[in-house]
């Protein structure tokens, strides 16, 4: 196993005064897919947008290539090398795909023109439309949008949250193919799932409960243990 | 103006009123890419954009004139510190007032603004200075004729031509920062999803402190172009007494998000009310009603122009 990207310390975190993470521990390694499910509330989305920046964090702490991440700000985590496609898509609705990716690398305009030509690559419909208003694509699209986007920062790590709600059952096989193809070309990736179709793809899963891990190890032990069935069904 | 004549009469009905429209109409305009500006990014109605004007006009005038210990300065740096003045306000209010409210429901940000509006009032009023006085026109200040020129006997004073241009340019400005700068791009993401933006690494305060700076700019443009004779002054509320309401009709009226929509609804309301005003007998009904008969023309044209686009003349969301 090579060194950890991506280390989680007994994190905490929540909203107002309602803790939701209870102390989240886990590391991911470089150029891996790890995979998280979780229950509905179980705190997955709580997590990763902990780790991106838009929450604050209560205690513990992410630390992203050796140094900690604690205090930055969402502007200097993407820099770093962080990037979130959040759950719910968040697209910007008015203005065009091009727009929404050039967007995407606002922290490093340099990376723009390259990442942009990787993210056609990986989705040629956004290419195809690419003048088009984002509130005007499907719900497909705009999730190709979101991880695209995300992209564009030319990340070293890559955060999805639900990538596959609403899509159709082939759709949500072509997203996972692509994720695994943005892991092949050496981003490290994180993905929140509820579809257990995504094991397949990933080399490490998670599983969270109220706001804890109560699983983590290879994707194929949980597939053949059944911790899996376990934690969905508490 | 309330001119009555009993035959047509080319000068009182047309010429007049077109002009004076205009000017009016300017000066709704300017006020209206003010609040478009804000409206467009924040959501929020703005009711502290006609005392940005006023703090720029004041401070315009007590260095224009030197009045107290405040220095006197040549006329052109005297506006130049009057709209600085009023970009600081915007920035301060940002500051103190705006961002610690963000979360909160809209509805108390637009009351917040009204709060901010009536504090800028009541500080000025405390200012020792002449405050039925006007500041300078730019003709006064040059030292040259209040006009150039006269269309059909009517005179057509430089500062309203001023207003006109310098309207037209910051619409066409506005227009092109929010098409092709980064920031007016990082003001329309956070405007569409604030979450989505810091997603992307958009510092959200930034870009808010610079969309209020903006506002603050185009209030404080508007205030020294405006607070000038014969009928404007430099007095505490004026500005957010006479003109923001119907700058308001104005934004509305072009589409409350549509930046060049604020300078179409400007004219066409300062149109509007000039050619109420001018009494037209020939008019059916019109006449017939009091004075006030401009008002409810404007409300009257707000009211069609909204049944039949609910989202204004040029504005593209509902
Ligand atoms: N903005 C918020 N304010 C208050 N509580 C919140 C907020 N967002 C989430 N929560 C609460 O935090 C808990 C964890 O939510 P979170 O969104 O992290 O769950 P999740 O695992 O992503 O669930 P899902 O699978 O439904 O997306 C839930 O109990 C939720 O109600
Ligand atoms: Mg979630």
């Amino acid at each position: 196993m090579t060194a950890a990207l991506l280390e989680v310390e007994d994190l905490r975190a929540g909203y107002g005064s309602v803790p939701v993470l209870q102390g989240v521990s886990f590391s991911v390694a470089e150029g891996e897919t790890a995979v998280m499910f979780g229950l509905n509330g179980a705190g997955k989305s709580t997590t990763v947008n902990t780790i991106a920046g838009l929450l604050k964090t209560w205690g513990g702490q992410v630390r992203f290539d050796g140094s900690p991440l604690t205090g930055l700000s969402t502007t200097e985590i993407v820099k770093r090398g962080i990037s979130l496609s959040p759950e719910g898509r968040r697209v910007f609705p008015q203005l065009s795909v091009r727009t929404n990716l050039e967007l995407g690398s606002w922290t490093r305009r340099s990376v723009q023109k390259e990442q942009m030509a990787k993210v056609f690559s990986y989705f040629p419909r956004l290419e195809e439309r690419v003048d088009q208003l984002a509130g005007t694509l499907s719900g497909g699209e705009q999730q190709m949008l979101a991880i695209g986007r995300a992209l564009m920062s030319k990340p070293r790590l890559l955060l999805i949250d639900e990538a596959s709600l609403g899509l159709s059952p082939k759709l949500t096989q072509t997203v996972f193919q692509v994720v695994d193809q943005i892991n092949d070309d050496g981003t490290t990736v994180v993905i929140v799932e509820q579809n257990v179709g995504v094991l397949p793809y990933a080399d490490q899963a998670l599983v969270m409960q109220k706001g804890t891990i109560t699983f983590d190890g290879r994707g194929s032990d949980l597939h053949e243990t059944g911790d899996l069935r376990a934690a969905y069904l508490g | 103006m309330h001119v009555v004549a009993d035959t047509f009469s080319p000068q009182l009905h047309l010429v007049t009123p077109l002009i004076s429209g205009l000017a009016d109409g300017a000066a709704y305009g300017l006020f209206g890419l003010g609040l478009v500006l804000l409206y467009k990014s924040n959501r929020i109605f703005n009711f502290a954009q006609g005392e940005f004007a006023t703090v720029a006009a004041i401070v315009a005038f007590l260095f224009d004139r030197g009045v107290g210990w405040v220095p006197k300065v040549p006329y052109f740096i005297a506006i130049t510190f009057g709209v600085l003045a009023a970009v600081l306000v915007a920035m301060a209010t940002e500051r103190l007032v705006i961002r610690p409210l963000f979360h909160r429901p809209r509805v108390v940000l637009v009351v917040a603004t009204v709060g901010v509006a009536l504090f800028l009032v009541g500080v000025e009023g405390l200012l020792p200075y002449p405050q039925t006085a006007s500041l300078r026109t730019i003709s006064d200040a040059l030292g040259v004729r209040s006009y150039l020129t006269q269309v059909d006997g009517v005179v057509v004073l430089d500062q309203d031509v001023a207003k006109l241009i310098v309207l037209a340019v910051l619409a066409v400005l506005a227009f092109l920062f929010f098409r092709y700068t980064h920031t007016g791009t990082a003001i329309l993401a956070v405007s569409q999803d604030a979450t989505a933006a810091r997603v992307v690494g958009i510092s959200v305060e930034r870009v808010s402190m610079a969309t209020w700076a903006i506002a603050g700019f185009l209030g404080g443009v508007a205030g020294v172009l405006l607070a000038v004779p014969p009928s404007g002054s430099v007095t505490p509320g004026a500005f957010t007494g006479l003109t923001l309401v119907v700058a308001f009709s104005a934004a509305v009226l072009g589409g409350m998000t549509s930046l060049p929509g604020a300078f179409v609804g400007g004219i066409l309301i300062g149109l509007i009310n000039a050619f109420a005003n001018a009494d037209h007998s020939f008019v059916p009904g019109l006449n017939s009603l009091p004075t006030s008969q401009a008002e409810v023309a404007v409300a009257l044209v707000l009211l069609l122009v909204l049944l039949v686009r609910p989202r204004g003349l040029l504005g593209r969301e509902a």
